[in-house]
């Protein structure tokens, strides 16, 4: 009893209270970017393209959890079902759409973007067609409600979503340090002519790629879908070109400065709403970010060694 | 084999060039029979196609409301059709999608004063576009009607310009009228979408509000694409505590600021506009959106049988209910209807007869006439949300208000 006074006292002190409180918002939205953009990482990391169809399986994650949930009911099979399928249409697009571009002979690397552009608005279009343009109500009903520490207040969502990113992220970690296909990649995103030689098998290197990359991005599209309750054709637009500053700021290929990145952009989109206000828009704070830390640092925040 | 090549190529680029210029934005319906001459009055025996165009953004980030405002121009043309159209002529739709993009609306109104042989234009579409498109049906004089656009530039374009919604600047008075008059409102924080239609909406809002005894204490302004609102509302919470929050925005954001609200143990009363007078939000929203109130212009308990058949037959054919964009939509086809079925489709004419105007009952309430600056007068309807649904609260009538 006495120990809850003391941290209730602690977290009375308003001022903490509400700089708390922003930190773990921004922190929870920091997660979410992170996993968004770790598809462009670890693609970027294998192909040296960025792939902004990764704000397509975004979109589309959000799109087939809020369906499987409707059927199952069950938040995780939706999560687990998603992510799988589509990291497995992310392999389908590698194989047939990137791929063949890429072998091509003497093949400007805009191609390979425009490609992943075009795939990524064809997407968003194409569920509008088939769904509707309007907002649809995620409707899912969390088993814990609001947490209130002092003045402190959580939102279930930003528990779910803190706690599946570092599930997430820790499985990350797990198969690129501890798997040999993780070593494979690690390999390949160092040098991908030498690691061929050495037998490194690159279609599965790729596929590894986008299966995480794809699934990372659903999740992150379904766990914004849970976080306000609503998903929409385009809700991926943002995303996909502020995940272009992540993975930059990130250092180009570098799984762990992406997560920091991503944290990064997070809180200070939430630390500037809260204490700036609304003189620059929202969204332009990422590449405001970007820009100052670049002008800095110019090989982003963790420069690409590859160091996970 | 180079020569031919190039030729090749440049051959396919203009032939690419040409399909990119005229390809794009299809109207619906293409003309049936080229008119070279301008559109004579119609004789009541022809039973040429009556041509419409109309214009709302299908794709892109408004959508929604493209769909709701397309959908409502279909119903309103075949119900016409089904009736036996105007005086014996079909009407026939000439639809366009300006995907949000002003250019695009540029585009579709040099398209629709040119060389789509229509007699006017219904604009479905935000202000963005239609105030871009404005100055090009004024000078062609084709009468063309703003469903819900409100940015004063719209009518300002000149005399063939009509808007069927009450400008932004009657609205935001609506809203001060609310908050200070009815709810009693000291403190009030303002949360505004940064386009036109929350600028023009919180402007005027503020300026009621401040001549009337009652302090705007916090405004914040967002973009459109905005939905996380945590931030800005716990510093409401925390550092401003008014007793109203003034909401001009859209579902996408209304949603999320009345959940946020309730989550952050916020408790005060929302007022909205007409932005988020739409299915999506009470969907998204549902508990959390109960005792929302917004000033907008759908009277759903409304005892008019335009009204009730308005609401049932969308639904019916579209399983979906009307909103606010729909019903503007509806109410600017009904319009024209009127106006053509009296003195058929020379512009001028037609016009006139828009601006003469007086007491005509639509979907949207009463239109009493058209000010002077050619914006709908009417009524101002005042609804809440009750266990889920949007029913009538209160209704504005003064002319103080609702006249600019």
């Amino acid at each position: 009893m006495a120990r809850l006074q003391q941290i209730d006292h602690i977290f009375r002190k308003d001022v903490i209270s509400l700089l708390l409180q922003q930190i773990i918002n921004g922190f929870m939205i920091g997660c979410v970017y992170a996993l968004t953009a770790m598809g462009g990482t670890l693609i970027y990391g294998i192909l040296r393209i960025l792939d902004i169809a990764n704000a397509a399986a975004y979109v589309v994650g959000a799109y087939l959890g809020w369906v499987i949930y409707a059927t199952t009911g069950n938040l995780a099979v939706a999560f687990f079902l998603s992510m799988a399928l589509t990291g497995a249409i992310g392999v389908l697009i590698q194989k047939f759409i990137y791929m063949p571009i890429l072998n091509k002979p003497n093949i400007i690397p805009i191609v390979p973007l425009i490609t992943s552009v075009g795939i990524f608005i064809f997407t968003g279009d194409f569920i509008r067609l088939l769904v509707g343009p309007e907002i649809k109500d995620f409707g899912v009903v969390l088993p814990f409600s609001v947490i209130n520490l002092g003045k402190i207040v959580i939102n279930p969502e930003w528990i779910l979503i803190i706690i599946m990113t570092v599930i997430l992220l820790s499985l990350l970690w797990f198969v690129l340090n501890k798997t040999k296909l993780g070593l494979a990649w690690r390999a390949t995103a160092g040098d991908s002519e030498i690691a061929e030689t050495m037998g490194v098998n690159i279609q599965k290197v790729m596929a590894l790629s986008y299966v995480m990359g794809y699934g990372f991005a659903s999740a992150a599209g379904m766990m914004i879908g849970v976080l306000y309750s609503s998903i929409y054709p385009t809700m991926g637009d943002i995303p996909s070109y502020k995940m272009l500053a992540i993975i930059v700021l990130g250092g180009l290929g570098n799984p762990i400065g992406t997560i920091a990145a991503g944290l990064v952009i997070g809180l200070s989109e939430t630390l500037i709403s809260a204490y700036v206000g609304s003189v620059i828009p929202r969204d332009a704070i990422a590449f405001l970010v970007l820009i100052t830390i670049l002008l800095v640092k110019p090989t982003g925040l963790i420069s690409r060694k590859n160091s996970i | 084999m180079k020569k031919r090549f190039k030729t090749w190529l440049l051959i396919s680029l203009v032939v690419i060039l040409g399909i990119s210029m005229f390809g794009c934005s299809q109207p619906a319906e293409t003309p049936a029979a080229e008119e070279p001459s301008s559109e004579p009055a119609a004789p009541a025996e022809s039973s040429e196609p009556i041509r419409i165009g109309f214009f709302a953004p299908v794709t892109g980030a408004a959508a929604s409301d493209g769909k709701s405002a397309t959908q409502s121009a279909e119903l309103a043309v075949k119900l016409i059709n089904d009736g036996g159209g105007i005086n014996g002529r079909p009407v026939e739709l000439v639809k366009y999608d300006d995907g949000l993009d002003t250019k695009q609306a540029v585009n579709i109104a040099q398209k629709l004063t040119t060389k789509d042989n229509v007699v006017a234009v219904v604009s479905g579409s935000y202000s963005g576009p239609t105030r871009v498109a404005a100055p090009i049906f004024q000078e062609a004089g084709m009468p063309m009607l703003s469903a819900y656009a409100i940015h004063p530039d719209v009518t300002g374009s000149g005399d063939f310009v009509f808007s069927q919604s009450f400008s932004g600047a009657v609205q935001g008075r609506a809203g001060g009228v609310v908050a200070v008059d009815m709810l009693g409102a000291k403190r009030i924080s303002i949360l505004a979408v940064d386009i036109d239609f929350g600028k023009t909406l919180s402007e005027a809002f503020t300026a009621y509000v401040e001549a009337n005894g009652a302090e705007i204490v916090s405004v914040d302004t967002f973009g459109m694409p905005e939905s996380e609102f945590s931030p800005v509302l716990t510093k409401i919470k925390e550092t401003v505590k008014p007793d109203l929050l003034y909401i001009a925005c859209y579902p996408s954001h209304g949603t999320e600021i009345a959940r946020q609200s309730k989550r952050l143990g916020l408790d005060v009363q929302i007022l909205g506009t007409e932005g988020i007078d739409s299915y999506q939000f009470l969907e998204v929203a549902k508990e959390d959106a109960e005792g929302v109130i917004i000033t907008t212009n759908m009277n759903r308990d409304s005892e008019s049988d335009a009204v009730k058949d308005y609401i049932a037959g969308y639904k019916a054919a579209y399983n979906m209910l009307p909103d606010m964009v729909g019903a503007s939509t509806y109410d600017a086809f009904e319009t024209l209807f009127k106006v053509i079925a009296e003195v058929g489709t020379e512009p001028v004419a037609m016009r006139d007869a828009i601006k003469e105007l007086k007491d005509f009952e639509t979907v949207t309430g009463k239109l009493i006439e058209y000010a002077p600056s050619r914006v709908a007068v009417k009524p101002v309807q005042i609804q809440i949300v009750k266990d889920g649904e949007f029913h009538y609260y209160n209704e504005i009538t003064d002319d103080a208000i609702i006249r600019d």
